[in-house]
């Protein structure tokens, strides 16, 4: 983004390397894997509860951490803000869902 | 816009080019941080009223894998396909570009129609909104994001139509960017969605 903006287009083109597709791909299989993980631990029926559960939440996290970072671009400079957006995002939400789960029905 | 006029050659990432689009961008994260938020009063009060299913059917009866299954493939693919369409903007392709839109406001209608029909069959199964705690908060939760896949289908739309009319431009770049950027929340929310609603439901 610093360089210069006066040069001819085919420069522009090399210098400012346009990403391909196959990051965005191989977030798409992860985000796959990770749904598949989550619906296979649930319909064999075979895992106790408490396990599913810690495999259900860790699949979740991973897969939305993979598409913040790749699709929603938060790994790319620039994105501080977001970030800290996010981040306070997350701290409301645990802090409502534990209220939820432990002290409404106390 | 002094540097970037709207009938000049298109500059690289168009939709950070001028001051006008930065702050765009940057309002859109604002308004994902409140619509986490959001999102997360409703998660919690679903998880707090989850198991008063009254004299309703409860979750575990209700649910069937292979629906959400099938929604939940069809909402991730037209993530991919709006992240494709952001590429062919930094690409300056603009027919793929609207290419990608239209296949990603079709897989979110499909989305939809399968949203209609899970709720059709739960109604006729004695699962209303008013039957129980655990009956409001799941339409008020889920219905609340199809909702927002129902809003991203029309702006995305829209998007599609200014496009046709005046082009890829510094003006019309960080719309597209930003409704991609909408739709893949849209995503992180339903895989919240599918893992504490349908998975853990049915767990139990």
């Amino acid at each position: 983004m610093s360089s210069n903006h006066h040069s001819s287009h085919d420069e522009t083109t090399t210098r400012h390397r346009v990403e391909g597709p196959k990051k965005h791909i191989v977030t798409f299989v992860l985000s796959l894997v990770l749904t598949l993980i989550a619906f296979a631990a649930v319909a064999s029926g075979e895992i106790n509860t408490a396990f599913t559960y810690i495999i259900l939440v860790g699949m979740a996290v991973v897969q939305v951490f993979v598409q913040l970072s790749f699709w929603m671009h938060m790994k790319d400079k620039g994105h501080l803000f977001p970030t800290i957006g996010i981040i306070f995002g997350i701290i409301v939400v645990f802090t409502m869902v534990i209220m939820a789960e432990y002290w409404v029905w106390w | 816009m002094s540097s970037h006029d709207l009938n000049g050659p298109l500059p690289h990432e168009p939709e950070r080019a001028t001051l006008e689009g930065r702050n765009k961008i940057l309002g859109f994260w604002l308004f994902l941080g409140a619509e986490t938020v959001l999102f997360g009063t409703l998660f919690s009060s679903y998880l707090a009223l989850r198991h008063n299913t009254g004299d309703g059917p409860t979750p575990n009866e209700l649910f069937q894998l292979p629906t959400v299954f099938l929604a939940t493939m069809i909402l991730l693919t037209s993530s991919l396909m709006s992240v494709f369409a952001v590429q062919s903007l930094h690409q300056k392709k603009v027919k793929p570009m609207i290419g990608w839109l239209l296949i990603t406001i079709l897989l979110g209608l499909g989305f939809l129609g399968l949203e209609i029909y899970e709720f059709t069959e739960y109604i006729h199964e004695g699962h209303q909104m008013p039957t129980s705690a655990f009956s409001s908060s799941f339409y008020t939760l889920v219905g609340f994001h199809g909702a927002h896949v129902a809003f991203g289908v029309l702006w995305i739309g829209l998007i599609i139509l200014q496009i046709m009319k005046k082009g890829l431009t510094v003006v019309t770049a960080p719309k597209v960017y930003v409704s991609a950027i909408y739709w893949h929340f849209i995503d992180v929310v339903w895989v919240f969605i599918f893992t504490v609603v349908y998975l853990m439901g049915k767990v139990g």
